[in-house]
């Protein structure tokens, strides 16, 4: 078992909260016979799936398909894009991944057969599984904004993936006149990190305040309430008067078409000139999920909420933020989270038994500014198939914290990425 | 920060029995302690304790 230690601990050092209720069931566990499961996706909910399931029964050959070598992180790169954090500090291999004995695959899954309980991968190979768990994460809706295309992406970064996207951003940022006027478009609900355009708005806020003071910053939104709303608006009346703007779904928000050629978002009363455009596209399962036949008609996959087994195809199940998963937001701490009940049923389910219904936390961090943090929390569990908050529990962080709370919540959010980070990947 | 791992379950317990009531101060852990019962918190501080670190 001492192999089994570093792993082990880090696992629990937070995880165990959610996960204990659904690991109690050991004796099952221990008439194992070996199975197959095929995870397809290395971000925070396959990867933490994958090494889970190895640690719960050392027998099962598990393999985790990727399509690239390195993983970047979402949470935190808004402080990439305005100079605060390096872009290397986001991203992690799966050695570590590796020498738990999850076997690492480096190819893109091209096609599902569930029937046939088969993934074919771009590079020719064919996986077989007894149970496959999807966590692929978001495509972006080419179809959804027009103007907007994967060929605009270099003009209006998204920058909702991290990676190249980030260091675009931020460059663009870097290289405004000051006086410029930055934009952003976000998207209706659901997407992936409801707090993070406005985390984002904020800490451009917060760069622009510092280093071009005669900017200005405008959310074109989609929708009339947000995540925090708030308490980041009370942070903005605060920390940046008169930089940032917030346009409401029924003030007229929703960009309905924009024009990369020329730098402007539309909306239904104005057309906006940026000179920083930042695009958040309408989001929907990535595309294999699809292939999968997992994902129902509003292009998210619904899902059990004590297996996160898909209703739509046997012996497949839907993690992160691909899933439909009630309450639970679309969030790093949500798909780990998320992983390690699916696993935990997983493991449960290949030796016949019966899962435990799962307790659930999310906890969300935003940097309002680099010593100013708010939180989300909350608790979930299935009721009548859905996955809702517990009642009386969860909530925001207190509107009228001191100076001193919102720091240490600042200096917090660092020990939950690390956490997870190294909870996930080391 | 003190690690959970390995420490005196009675000790867990009665810090999420103070974070439920709001007793010991917290930044998150009082809005995610009031997501458990008093069952769950002692199977939780149970499974804990037995944890080597």
């Amino acid at each position: 078992m001492t192999a089994l230690r570093p792993g082990r601990r880090a696992f629990l050092k937070t995880a165990a909260v959610g996960a204990a209720a659904a690991l109690l069931p050991r004796p099952a566990l221990a008439q194992a016979t070996s199975g197959r499961v095929v995870v397809i996706g290395g971000g925070f909910a396959g990867t933490t799936a994958a090494r889970t399931l190895k640690r719960l029964d050392p027998r099962l050959a598990v393999t985790l398909v990727e399509a690239n070598a390195q993983f970047t992180a979402c949470p935190f790169s808004n402080e990439v894009i305005v100079g605060l954090r390096d872009l290397g500090d986001q991203q992690f291999g799966y050695d570590k991944v590796a020498r738990d004995g999850v076997e690492l695959r480096l190819a893109s899954a091209t096609g599902i057969d569930p029937q046939g309980r088969s993934v074919t991968l771009a590079d020719g190979g064919r996986l077989s599984y007894d149970r496959l768990i999807l966590a692929p994460g978001v495509d972006f809706r080419w179809d959804g904004l027009p103007g907007y295309t994967e060929a605009t992406i270099e003009r209006m970064p998204h920058a909702w993936k991290a990676g190249e996207q980030t260091l675009l951003l931020r460059r663009q940022l870097a290289a405004m006149s000051d006086g410029g006027l930055v934009v952003i478009s976000a998207p209706a609900n659901p997407y992936r990190c409801p707090p993070g355009p406005y985390e984002r708005a904020s800490l451009i806020a917060h760069y622009l305040k510092t280093t071009k003071p005669k900017s200005k910053i405008i959310i074109l939104d989609a929708k009339d309430a947000f995540s925090k709303q708030r308490l980041f608006q009370n942070a903005w009346a605060a920390l940046y008067p008169g930089l940032v703007e917030w346009v409401s779904l029924s003030s007229g928000g929703k960009v309905t078409s924009v024009d990369p050629g020329m730098m402007t978002l539309t909306t239904d009363f104005a057309t906006h000139k940026a000179a920083v455009a930042n695009v958040i596209p309408p989001q929907k399962a990535a595309r294999i999920a699809d292939l999968a036949g997992v994902s129902d008609r509003t292009g998210w996959c619904p899902i059990d909420p004590v297996t996160f087994a898909s209703p739509l195809q046997p012996n497949i199940h839907v993690l992160g933020d691909a899933a439909i998963a009630g309450a639970m937001p679309k969030s790093a701490f949500a798909a780990n989270a998320q992983a390690k009940a699916c696993a935990a049923a997983v493991a449960t389910l290949l030796v016949g038994g019966r899962p435990a219904e799962p307790r659930l936390i999310n906890t969300c961090y935003s940097l309002v500014a680099p010593d100013y943090g708010i939180t989300i929390a909350g608790v979930y569990h299935p009721v009548n198939g859905q996955l809702v908050d517990v009642e009386g529990a969860g909530g925001v962080s207190p509107l009228d914290a001191p100076a001193s709370i919102r720091a240490q919540e600042a200096s917090f959010a660092n020990g939950w990425f690390n956490t997870l980070t190294a909870e996930t990947f080391g | 920060m003190p690690r959970v791992l390995g420490q005196d379950p009675a000790g867990i317990v009665i810090a999420m029995r103070e974070f439920r009531s709001g007793q010991r101060p917290a930044t998150v852990m009082d809005r995610i302690a009031k997501g458990f019962t008093e069952d769950e918190t002692q199977a939780i501080a149970a499974w804990l304790g037995a944890q080597k670190d």
